[in-house]
């Protein structure tokens, strides 16, 4: 097991350039997640770490060893695709054996460990017969377990979860993160699915257009999102964003877009009269019979345990999430609460995180 | 869809209407083949009821089937047995397939998984070497092949059909190998293994019906080509349809004989069509990739 280091990493595909002065540090164990829209750079930085793709700038470590010109087969390193990619000659177990005997490993060392790998990921019956006889799911294990046996130091998937369907998601989701409690081997995991990056992840990287927004545990993430961008990504339903600005009347500051005014804590770093963006996290907003916020019901959509409002206020869309079930009209009005402590507060102009 | 019993019976017959079209001229050079001479051009023409004899075969393969005895002349002064020169067409269709597709499949994967400077133009010239009509270069080629001493020989013609054939093989075996996920070559290479061995072990056997039907058409060109035959041979080697032209001579053409060698010839492409046909079944990459 070893740590993974990037160190100014650039890359760009002829004349586009698809990622900037990348800089930071796996520790040994972690479970990262990439996380960003298709299209910033996440898969790219993971087949770059994988040998798959030149790494053009920069210097890509592995274990403290310069990787830049490491052959993907001697960067011991397991990788588990999106689309799985099994052999399809293969049988099950050839396939999870085939790294082992390309580097002639004895038949009996490959037995015992292909063996271990299919106790471990439920595929002992299937180990004779071929992927086109299994399931999603289950060609989704094969692929794990050809990763498994090799004990590399590091494992990188690729939205390894993207082609399943939703229920089977959430198992795997579960199952791919106990495997990593169990051997903690280093993974870096690619997603586009911030459930799955919140859920699996000791550490988490927004990527976006080639650059990194933010690195942090998952709370930190979400607790403390570092710009817009970061905030609107994270959470769902995703944040709101109401445009105001900062008032210091009376040495009280506050936060005034319209008609809504929202006490900010005394120990905000916004400057009165700043312009800024203020999000709140639907779960912060409740609506109730009193409140500091009128507001006009538009749409209510029910997911059985909670229902997501969405209303209107002063012509902002505004989404609230609120317990059980909540019955209203479109049309009908109610008043908001809303937690001055979970205001986060982004500056207009830069989008960037203020205090 | 659903048809009426009237469109299924119509269906049936246009159906069999196309199959009888095609496969009548066959069916009549057959008859052609075991014919006697003077009912070849009787009129209205004997197509189903006619005298049979296997005289045109006898003289073709040099055989007696009890008939009448020995070896005959053509009305020319040529040859009637063509056992060799079946021979002949053999050796050069299968080795020159064989050349083509070991030298194409490399390249083609080559050009499908590994990028190059100038590759679309690569490509492209690969391609372009098929745009000159051959009767254009048949005359320089004799003159190389005189020079270096390939005229007349197995080797020489074996070249040439497989020069012929490897433009079109590249190209459509390159498209095979694209259609096959490159995350398999991939996953094989971080796994460990050399490209070679990916491409022997994992890949190949995913192209085979590509390969297969490549081989078809590359052994039906050699099997029916005429031009080069005719101009880099003279007298060690010819294949059937160069032979085919020696039945018409000066003084007359001998339609029973020409019919027997093209119905012989039929055979051994159609077997080779038959052998490698098991291949030409898709799928063969079905459970490796999520599409």
């Amino acid at each position: 097991m070893a740590s993974v280091e990037y160190e100014n990493v650039g890359k760009s595909f002829g004349p586009v350039r698809v990622m900037e002065n990348i800089s930071f540090t796996i520790a040994d164990h972690r479970f990262v997640v990439l996380l960003g829209p298709s299209g910033c750079g996440k898969t790219t930085l993971l087949r770059m770490t994988a040998g798959l793709e030149s790494i053009a700038e920069g210097e890509i470590r592995i274990g403290g060893e310069r990787m830049n010109q490491v052959h993907p087969r001697d960067r011991d390193i397991a990788m588990v695709f999106q689309n799985y990619a099994l052999y399809p000659t293969l049988k099950v177990y050839d396939n999870i054996a085939f790294s082992l005997q390309v580097r002639k490993h004895s038949k009996v060392e490959i037995r015992k460990q292909v063996e271990w790998a299919a106790e471990l990921l439920n595929l002992s019956p299937y180990l004779d017969r071929y992927p086109k006889e299994l399931s999603g799911g289950q060609r989704q294990r094969v692929a794990m377990g050809r990763a498994l046996v090799r004990h590399p130091q590091v494992f990188l998937f690729d939205e390894p979860l993207s082609n399943l369907d939703a229920k089977l998601r959430g198992q795997m989701r579960y199952e791919i993160r106990r495997l990593h409690d169990r051997l903690q081997t280093t993974t870096i995991y690619v997603t586009h699915d911030q459930i799955e990056a919140m859920t699996m992840a000791d550490d988490i990287v927004v990527m976006r257009d080639g650059n990194i927004e933010q690195i942090g545990t998952p709370e930190e993430i979400y607790d403390r999102p570092a710009n817009c961008f970061v905030a609107d990504f994270i959470g769902s339903p995703s944040i709101n964003f109401l445009r105001g600005e900062v008032r210091g009347d009376g040495g009280v500051p506050a936060f005034q877009s319209g008609s809504v005014a929202l006490p900010l804590p005394a120990n905000n770093a916004a400057a009165p009269g700043q312009a800024v963006i203020c999000g709140i996290r639907p779960v912060d907003v409740s609506v109730a019979a009193e409140g500091d916020v009128r507001a006009e019901v538009v749409l209510v959509e029910s997911t059985g345990a909670e229902s997501h409002v969405l209303l209107s206020v002063d012509g902002q869309e505004l989404r609230a999430v609120v317990q059980g079930r909540y019955r209203a009209k479109p049309g009908e009005v109610c008043a908001l609460k809303i937690n001055p402590a979970a205001l986060h507060l982004f500056d207009a102009t830069n989008e960037q995180r203020i205090g | 869809m659903l048809l009426s019993p009237g469109q299924r019976i119509l269906r049936a017959v246009a159906a069999w209407a196309v199959v009888m079209l095609f496969a009548f001229p066959i069916y009549y050079w057959v008859t052609v083949s075991i014919k006697l001479d003077r009912e070849i051009f009787s009129i209205p023409p004997k197509v189903f009821s006619f005298e049979t004899s296997a005289k045109s075969y006898e003289e073709v393969f040099g055989i007696s089937l009890g008939f009448e005895q020995g070896l005959s002349v053509l009305p020319g002064g040529g040859d009637f047995y063509m056992t060799p020169r079946l021979w002949d067409s053999i050796v050069i269709a299968v080795c020159s397939t064989a050349l083509a597709i070991v030298i194409a499949t490399l390249a083609a994967y080559a050009l499908s998984r590994m990028r190059f400077r100038g590759q679309h133009h690569f490509v492209f010239w690969i391609l372009s070497t098929r745009m000159m009509p051959p009767v254009a270069v048949a005359i320089p080629m004799f003159f190389i092949y005189r020079d270096f001493g390939l005229l007349d020989t197995y080797h020489g013609v074996i070249l040439i059909h497989a020069l012929m054939n490897m433009p079109l093989a590249v190209l459509l075996l390159k498209s095979f190998f694209d259609d096959i996920p490159k995350e398999i070559d991939e996953a094989a290479l971080i796994d460990g293994a050399s490209r070679f061995l990916v491409f022997r072990k994992l890949v190949l056997p995913m192209a085979m019906g590509g390969i297969a039907a490549t081989a078809v058409l590359c052994f039906i060109f050699s099997w029916t080509e005429f031009l080069f035959v005719l101009t880099l041979t003279q007298t060690g080697l010819k294949t059937v349809p160069v032979v085919s032209s020696t039945f018409v001579t000066s003084t007359g053409t001998a339609w029973g004989n020409m019919a027997a060698l093209g119905t012989a010839a039929i055979l051994p492409a159609f077997i080779f069509i038959l052998l490698v046909q098991k291949n030409l079944v898709r799928g063969l990459t079905l459970g490796s990739v999520k599409q």
